[in-house]
């Protein structure tokens, strides 16, 4: 009975009803999309991270830092024997060094970094650099990234003079052949990294098996000489932004609700303020002022419902198709956010229920909190419209 | 007659074979009689750096004392904006001053290899401590016209891995004991630096060059030129001059 009288008013509002339903349904298709999209953008990024650089985790010599290159060169160490005795599909042995690219007479400061061609626990496209044999002869075979090569422009095939340190100190350089330019998903190994064999930078560089670190599926306990740092922390700053982002969408939707909030207030307290003899009549014709306020609060609920039942109908349509195009962030690599690819929706089923229940949950009282009046309502009052004044 | 000419040869042959049997010894003689020409117990020195790196020229005026090879103090004179800088060096530590900051920062390790104010030198270049004869181990590689002159062409070998510069290439003058040119190289023998010294003139029964024309072989149109206006040796030079408390305005 009191549905049906309600949904008759719902009706009855016309346009002002179909603009709340509609935007409470875009509000909640926003916060869908951006918390998913936010979630794609993070799951894309973890896991170039992971498949480039970070692994399940590094073996680090203590107090390497990656951004104090001055420290390089005195932070190396063979590798113990529990991680040289690991397959190549759990281990991936790295050696970072300093060196200096001379391209076109410019200096050009880069990181030498030797990866171990057997390696199969990074997905890295250096099979260039698996044809060339060893030792090195008179040029070294390095590749680098897309983006190196558009900063350095450099292109394959070019020549060019790199110089280093070797492990005493004495300063050498060789011809260096780019022999790949290749795509590399995370612009942090990327810009200013030159990709060298593991072999050719430790015969360079006198440095037979040193590595800087190891990189394994996960942590094997205690390793002598070596400190094991977990994905968490090789990850932390982009886990630490990602968390800044994820705030500031919330804060974005609370605002979009707090909005919408105050349209479905708004029609609900012109309600009963228009509908006082309304009111006063159901109140005469014996309606108990509770049921009276159920009916009005129903009525403005009903935004919310509606908005629930068109956000399947018009989101569900939108997200399939965003699925099949999907994002492109190229331009945050240049920031070095690790993700160049196209990015897609992930959707997680607790935090799009939870949007929705709060947001159900909101407009629920919203609806009911202007309404409330009516149990205090005096009925030959509202009768002759002066109950609420 | 066939005796004559065997004696003929034996003659004309003699002199090469000692040559040959003395060569690497007077090389390092000769290197040895070039760093006592060039150093000295004490030194004063007013000078200007000139550094052009192909895009602009900028002229740094300098004075510096050194005390044998492992002491120096420099003091930046002009431009303004490096006015007041000043340099130490004890042993293989190199300090470094700058009236803007008012803060000394030492220049250790790695740090010593970056360009010293985007000249062809490095802070390392700049703070050599070792007399080249003691670093290096000479051979003759021969004998070739420099600007009209017979110079000796000498190859240097380091005697120590981690000497910085593994070989030099030297074009000295054996009569005068000075050196004319000097190409440093990598490990892998590619050239990295070449030092060119110019217009020797005497001081205190000494030659020593007017202009030292520092070039980095990997870069294209830029070198570097130290101009020595005024040089004394053996002066006294008080210890406060090495010591950190003059590391201020």
């Amino acid at each position: 009975m009191i549905l049906k009288i309600a949904l008759r008013n719902f009706f009855g509002q016309g346009m002002r009803a179909v603009l709340n339903v509609f935007v409470t349904a875009l509000i909640i298709i926003a916060t869908i999309f951006s918390l998913s999209l936010l979630n794609g953008f993070q799951a894309q990024a973890l896991k170039n991270m992971s498949v480039t650089d970070a692994g399940g985790g590094h073996y680090r010599v203590p107090g390497f830092d990656i951004l104090s290159p001055m420290d390089w060169e005195d932070l190396t160490r063979t590798v113990p024997e529990q991680l040289k005795r690991l397959p190549p599909g759990q281990k991936a042995e790295v050696l970072v060094q300093q060196g200096t690219l001379f391209v076109h007479q410019h200096l050009f400061p880069v990181q030498l970094r030797g990866v171990e061609m057997a390696q199969e626990l990074l997905d890295l496209p250096l099979q260039k650099l698996k044809a060339w044999s060893t030792p090195v002869q008179d040029t070294v075979p390095v590749v680098i990234g897309r983006q190196m090569a558009k900063a350095s422009r450099l292109k394959a095939g070019d020549l060019v003079v790199m110089k280093w340190r070797d492990k005493f100190g004495a300063v050498d350089a060789l011809d260096a052949e780019i022999v790949d330019v290749v795509p590399l998903v995370n612009p942090r190994v990327d810009e200013g990294v030159a990709w060298l064999r593991l072999d050719h930078l430790r015969q360079i560089t006198q440095r037979p098996g040193e590595i800087t670190w190891v990189v394994v599926e996960g942590n094997l306990g205690p390793v002598d000489g070596l400190e094991f740092l977990d994905v968490d922390y090789l990850m932390n700053d982009l886990l630490s932004l990602l968390k800044h982002d994820r705030r500031n969408t919330r804060i974005l939707w609370i605002i979009l609700l707090l909005l919408a909030g105050i349209s479905v207030f708004n029609t609900q307290y012109l309600n009963i303020f228009k509908r006082q003899k309304e009111i006063g009549t159901l109140l005469a014709m014996g309606m108990t002022p509770s049921r009276v306020v159920r009916l009005f609060t129903l009525e403005g609920s009903l935004a919310a419902f509606g908005a629930v039942v068109l956000t399947g109908l018009l989101g569900i349509p939108f997200f399939a198709w965003f699925q099949t195009v999907g994002f492109d962030v190229s331009h945050l690599s240049e920031t070095g956010i690790p993700v160049r690819e196209n990015i897609f929706l992930v959707f997680r089923p607790g935090e799009i229920a939870s949007s929705v229940l709060i947001t159900v949950s909101l407009m629920l009282v919203v609806a009911w909190w202007p309404v409330r009046r009516i149990s205090r309502l005096d009925p030959t009052l509202a009768l002759r419209g002066r109950g609420i004044t | 007659m066939q005796l004559k000419v065997l004696a003929t040869l034996f003659l004309l042959l003699l002199p090469v074979a000692s040559a040959f049997g003395q060569t690497d010894a007077d090389a390092q003689r000769l290197l040895e009689k070039i760093d006592d020409n060039l150093w000295s117990s004490s030194k004063h020195i007013e000078g200007r750096l000139i550094i052009d790196n192909g895009r602009r020229v900028r002229e740094l005026s300098e004075e510096s004392w050194m005390m044998g090879v492992t002491k120096g103090y420099s003091h930046y004179k002009s431009p303004a904006r490096e006015r007041g800088t000043k340099m130490l060096k004890i042993e293989n530590k190199l300090w470094l001053y700058t009236p803007q900051t008012d803060r000394k920062i030492l220049i250790a390790g790695h740090m010593l290899r970056q360009s010293m104010m985007g000249s062809d030198l490095s802070y390392e270049d700049m703070m050599e401590d070792v007399k080249v004869s003691e670093a290096y181990k000479a051979t003759i590689e021969g004998f070739e016209d420099y600007e009209g002159k017979r110079v000796a062409v000498l190859r240097l070998t380091a005697r120590d891995t981690s000497t910085t510069y593994q070989t030099r290439k030297v074009w000295a003058d054996p009569d005068q004991f000075i050196i004319l040119q000097e190409i440093r190289y990598a490990k892998s023998g590619k050239a990295l630096k070449s030092v060119e010294f110019r217009d020797y003139f005497t001081v205190k029964n000494r030659l020593f060059p007017r202009r030292m024309v520092f070039r980095d072989l990997l870069k294209e149109d830029t070198k570097t030129t130290y101009i020595f206006d005024s040089i004394e040796f053996d002066v006294d030079i008080p210890n406060r001059y090495f010591s950190q408390s003059i590391l201020k305005r």
